[in-house]
């Protein structure tokens, strides 16, 4: 079950690079066919995607050493690319703007690609990370990433089709605040992933706060993500600059998610050997 | 601020400075950049690590600024204050705003109404309208107020006016979490113990080094390992009663996760090794002669013949390139009349330089299993608790919940029919205004707007 579940995530990378591709003509050839066939194939994608995920859940219990796939690199980038889908094809279908497919759906499928170089074997957890408050702080946290990660596609997607110019248009003005809605549910996301990560460091070392690099990192990205949320209180704040600071943003995440694995160490440094 | 107007006064002038969003942004970007500083320059590490890695002049610049504990340095702390005073008067500034907002008599603002975005028609001259208008605008948005327009009525209701509060709801949750961090700072405390298997302790030592009586005492009765069918450990667990007087007061079982609490002291599972227990060895005299010692560990063992001996330290196995392999003990001797002298015992068969005019063989080694517990004691966490889950709300309130105004303005249109306007306005979250609007059309009866 462990070798299907992998098979799966195989055809599953892709379809989200089909989906990418379909997405992509969308937007240049403004082909309404483009669209219909990119969202089948994304959701598709997210249908089989759910399915092998819970296929590996019911083969880590098969093999006796059962629990969540949330546990290393491998599994929180396949999670990522799940979470990247469902918030993407949320947005989809209630704006019905395809376009941002063409920048949301290749993220979900490079976090994919990168899980497929990684060692997929289901491995038994430490004794540390046997708790529900990972399940609660994985999810969180990668449901917060996700809605970074859109907000940034929405960001690039903002600059890319020269909306910039003219921000005053119902298009700019649309965008503009769909990249404040995706920071905000990822704002609310984080923090919670953020408190979940505390309870369960509280209960495993008894500290709630011990600013390891992985921790500190998280901060940073939350303040960075605060400030984004009070320059809409100033003028001037909205549109490119807005566009820009997404990025920015997304750029912190992507650092404390990797750039702290591989370059500093911590208590979450797991995941480089994963 | 303009040339001809007077300066502020000076206090004035800071309350301002501190009141503005601007600080804010810029407050938070400033902790975020400076956090970064502490995340590439390894922290809490002694001295010789930062000399190696930057030098003797790179460590005083480090040392001399606080770069080596960055978070807890004064000017660290100090923008966390300046960004808590920021919070504070920010949200006093504000509050006194939101308060006239609420406050407004709703019978002064049906007389302000704002441009409509929305009109049709119904039969019926307004005043047969009217009441069942003023009952679909309270049951889809609240408690309505009255005034007259040239002839025409305007209602007007307000519903979700609280959620302006959320913001406060959240500003308010990270002064809460930051008293608890400074709770946990003064009163709080954490070190760690190590417990033989069937041992006892009453005091701990603390991460400065220092023991701190607890008060009461702590038996590790059982302590267990188990293991995945790989040799992965999969779980360690401890078995521990809590005595007062004597007397059990507390059974409880510790594994990684799952702490134990006595008096409000945690106690976690956290490591686990062997001590030494005791120790066989063989004296070795100049002469040739032999005699077999029992040592216990933590004790001044008293020998036959009037000697006394001690155990100083121990390690379970060293390796010496290829010249030894195996425990080794070092011990203090002391004859029936001499000077206590150190010796080290090795195993037998092996020619180890040996000081003094005895040497010592290891014989038999006894070691027993000890767990090792971190200890906290924090007074501040469930005010953690409380500042998180109140943040949290607050987002949710702030973000999700917004305060709607809706004005219907009923007049006649010379036809014997009534010609409804509806008017909103709202704080922010145009969409669910319009969806409230769109709601009430349609149970007004009016027709779709299409097909106008």
């Amino acid at each position: 079950m462990e070798a299907l579940s992998n098979q799966i995530l195989v055809a599953v990378t892709f379809a989200f690079l089909a989906a990418s591709v379909l997405y992509l003509c969308h937007w240049a050839f403004k082909s309404k066919v483009f669209g219909w066939a990119a969202s089948g194939v994304t959701w598709a994608s997210l249908a089989v995607l759910t399915l092998a995920i819970i296929l590996r859940w019911v083969a880590s219990h098969q093999m006796g050493i059962g629990h969540a796939p949330f546990s290393n690199l491998f599994e929180s980038l396949v999670f990522f690319s799940w979470t990247i889908a469902v918030i993407y094809l949320i947005i989809e279908s209630t704006t019905w703007m395809r376009v941002i497919g063409a920048f949301a759906v290749p993220l979900a499928f490079l976090s994919m690609l990168y899980a497929l170089t990684l060692d997929p074997a289901i491995k038994p957890l430490l004794p540390a990370l046997k708790s529900n408050w990972l399940i609660a702080h994985v999810i969180t946290c990668f449901l917060g990433y996700a809605g970074f990660a859109v907000s940034a596609a929405l960001g690039a997607m903002y600059l890319a089709t020269g909306l910039s110019k003219d921000p005053a248009s119902p298009r700019a003005l649309v965008l503009d605040n769909l990249i404040y809605q995706t920071v905000v549910v990822g704002f609310i996301l984080l923090t919670a992933g953020i408190v979940t990560g505390s309870i369960w460091a509280n209960s495993a070392w008894g500290t709630y706060w011990s600013w390891d690099p992985k921790e500190t990192w998280s901060l940073i990205t939350w303040l960075v993500y605060a400030s984004l949320l009070h320059s809409r209180f100033m003028r001037g704040w909205q549109g490119k600059r807005m566009a820009v600071f997404s990025l920015v943003g997304f750029a912190c995440v992507l650092f404390t998610y990797f750039g702290v694995n591989l370059l500093l160490s911590g208590l979450h440094s797991y995941a480089t050997n994963g | 601020m303009s040339q001809d107007q007077p300066r502020k006064p000076f206090l004035e002038r800071i309350w301002d400075f501190f009141a503005s969003v601007k600080l804010s942004f810029f407050l938070l970007l400033l902790l975020a950049v400076l956090s970064i500083a502490g995340t590439l320059i390894p922290q809490k590490e002694s001295a010789a690590v930062y000399v190696r890695a930057y030098g003797e002049a790179g460590w005083r610049f480090i040392s001399a600024i606080g770069l080596d504990d960055l978070y807890h340095a004064p000017w660290f702390v100090l923008i966390m204050a300046l960004l808590a005073a920021n919070l504070v008067i920010c949200s006093i500034n504000r509050l006194s705003l939101t308060m006239r907002i609420l406050g407004k008599d709703p019978a002064d603002e049906a007389n302000s109404m704002r441009k409509p975005k929305d009109s049709f028609t119904l039969a019926g001259e307004p005043g047969a309208n009217l009441e069942r208008a003023r009952g679909v605008l309270e049951r889809l948005v609240g408690q309505s107020a009255q005034a007259d327009d040239q002839g025409r009525t305007v209602l007007f209701a307000q519903r979700g006016g609280w959620s302006r509060f959320g913001v406060y709801v959240v500003h308010a949750s990270v002064l809460v979490i930051m008293a608890g961090a400074l709770v946990g700072n003064f009163w709080g405390y954490s070190g760690y113990v190590n417990i033989p298997v069937g041992g006892s302790v009453d005091h701990i030592t603390l991460h400065n080094g220092r023991p701190r009586p607890l008060g009461f005492t702590l038996r590790l009765d059982k302590f267990n390992v188990s293991f995945y069918p790989n040799g992965m450990p999969s779980e360690y667990r401890s078995e521990v009663t809590f005595l007062e007087g004597g007397k059990q007061t507390h059974q409880a079982s510790l594994i990684v996760n799952d702490p134990a609490e006595y008096h409000g002291i945690d106690f976690y599972q956290s490591s686990y090794g062997n001590d030494l227990k005791s120790v066989e060895l063989q004296l070795i005299r100049k002469n040739g002669s032999k005699q077999d010692l029992t040592l216990e560990a933590r004790e001044i063992n008293q020998l036959p013949g009037g000697a006394k001996a001690a155990i100083q330290g121990w390690r379970e196995r060293v390796q010496m390139g290829g010249m030894y392999d195996g425990p080794v003990i070092r011990l203090l001797y002391q004859g029936p009349k001499g000077e206590p002298q150190a010796y080290t015992a090795f195993k037998p068969g092996v020619n180890m330089p040996q000081s003094g005019p005895l040497r010592f063989e290891i014989l038999k080694v006894q070691t027993e299993a000890y767990s090792g517990l971190q200890v906290k004691y924090d007074p501040g966490v469930w005010l953690i608790w409380v500042g998180c889950s109140l943040m949290v709300l607050g987002f949710f309130i702030a973000f999700y919940f917004s305060h709607r105004k809706v004005w219907l303005r009923l007049g006649p249109t010379g036809k014997g029919r009534t010609k409804v306007e509806i008017a909103g306005a709202t704080n922010k979250n145009r969409q669910s205004l319009a969806r409230l609007q769109s709601r009430l059309r349609h149970e007004l009866g009016g027709s779709p707007k299409e097909a106008e």
